[in-house]
C-alpha cells in the first residue's frame, strides 16, 4: 500500500505569472506617475507661494518708504537740492526750504519709483 | 470703524503703489528665480550622489519641476519689466545682451544667464537627439549660467545691499555652491580607483 501523496494545488501557469508581473509593473508605474504628479504640484505651489511672499515683502518695503531704490534716489535729490539752495540767496533759506519740500514730492511723482514714499506724505 | 480705517489705508497703499506693480512683480519674480534656481542646482548635484531614503526618479522629477519653475519665474522677471513706466524697456532691451542702456553690463549678464539656463535646461528634452553623453557634458555648464545669474542679482538687484537679501542669498546659494565645489574638486583630482589600477 502506497502512502497518500499530499495534494498540492496546481501552481500558476507561465501565462498567469506573466500577467501578474505585467499588472504589478503597471501598478508600480501608475504609483510612480502619481508620485511625480504630487511632486510637481508641490513645487508649483511652493514656487507660487515663494513669489507671493517676495511680492508682499517688496510691496511692504516700498509702501513703508524703506525701499533701497527710493532711499537712494531721495538722498540724491535732497543733496542736489541742498547744493542748489546753498547756491541761491541765503536770506530766503527758511521759506525756500518749504517750497523745495513741495517740489520734492512733485519731482518724485515724475521720477516713477520714488513716488511711494509714504513717510514723506 | 477700525476695519474701515484699515480698508482705506489698504486702498491708499494700492493706489500709491499701483504704478510700481510691474516693478514689484519683476523684483519678486527675480527673488523667486534666485531661490528656485539654487534649489534646482542643489538637487541636480545631489542626483549624482547616492542618498539614503531618496529615490533617483523622485530627485529627477524634483529637479525638472524646479528648473521649469525657475524658467517661468525668469520669464515673469523679464516680461514684467516691459510694463514698467519708469524704465521703459523694449523687448529687445530685455532679450538681447548689450542692447539696453540701463546698467548695460549687469543687465547683459542677466540676459546671457537666462538664455544659457533656458538652453541647458530645455536641452533635456532633446537629449536623445543631441546624444546623452554630449548632453550631460553640456548640462554641466548650467552651473556657470546659475553663477552668472547670481552675479547679476548681486550687481543689479535693487535689494542687493540689504541685509535680508544677502542673508537669503547666502542661505540659498551656500549649499549648492559647496556641492559644486566638492564636485569640481572630486572631478579634478584623480580617483583612488583609477590611480595605479591595472588597465583593462
Amino acid at each position: 500500500m502506497q502512502p497518500d501523496k499530499p495534494i498540492t494545488p496546481p501552481g500558476p501557469s507561465r501565462e498567469d505569472r506573466a500577467l501578474e508581473g505585467r499588472a504589478l509593473a503597471d501598478a508600480r508605474r501608475a504609483q510612480m506617475r502619481r508620485r511625480a504628479g504630487r511632486i510637481r504640484r508641490t513645487i508649483a505651489a511652493s514656487a507660487a507661494a515663494l513669489f507671493a511672499a517676495a511680492f508682499i515683502g517688496v510691496y511692504v518695503q516700498l509702501a513703508s518708504g524703506h525701499d533701497p531704490a527710493l532711499v537712494a534716489s531721495a538722498a540724491k535729490r535732497s543733496s542736489t537740492s541742498a547744493l542748489a539752495a546753498a547756491g541761491s540767496s541765503s536770506g530766503e533759506s527758511e521759506t525756500g526750504s518749504g517750497e523745495e519740500s513741495s517740489s520734492f514730492s512733485a519731482e518724485s511723482e515724475e521720477s516713477a519709483p520714488s513716488s511711494v514714499t509714504t513717510s514723506q506724505s | 470703524m477700525s476695519v474701515m480705517n484699515l480698508l482705506s489705508s489698504a486702498l491708499t497703499l494700492v493706489s500709491q503703489t499701483g504704478p510700481h506693480l510691474f516693478w514689484i512683480t519683476s523684483r519678486a519674480a527675480g527673488i523667486a528665480a534666485l531661490i528656485l534656481s539654487s534649489a534646482s542646482v542643489c538637487v541636480g548635484l545631489l542626483m549624482g550622489r547616492r542618498l539614503k531614503g531618496v529615490s533617483g526618479p523622485d530627485l529627477r522629477v524634483t529637479h525638472e519641476a524646479l528648473s521649469l519653475a525657475t524658467l517661468a519665474a525668469l520669464a515673469v522677471h523679464g516680461l514684467a519689466l516691459l510694463g514698467d513706466g519708469f524704465l521703459n524697456l523694449s523687448l529687445t532691451d530685455i532679450s538681447v545682451p548689450f542692447a539696453s542702456g540701463y546698467k548695460t553690463l549687469w543687465t547683459s549678464t542677466g540676459i546671457i544667464a537666462f538664455w544659457a539656463l533656458a538652453a541647458f535646461a530645455l536641452s533635456y528634452y532633446a537629449r536623445r537627439w543631441v546624444g546623452v553623453k554630449r548632453w550631460r557634458k553640456l548640462h554641466r555648464f548650467t552651473a556657470l549660467a546659475w553663477l552668472l545669474g547670481i552675479v547679476h542679482s548681486l550687481g543689479e538687484g535693487t535689494d542687493a545691499g540689504q541685509t535680508w537679501f544677502l542673508a537669503m542669498t547666502a542661505i540659498a546659494v551656500g549649499p549648492p555652491l559647496i556641492l559644486l565645489c566638492t564636485r569640481w574638486i572630486n572631478s579634478s583630482s584623480p580617483s583612488p580607483r583609477t590611480v595605479g589600477a591595472p588597465g583593462r
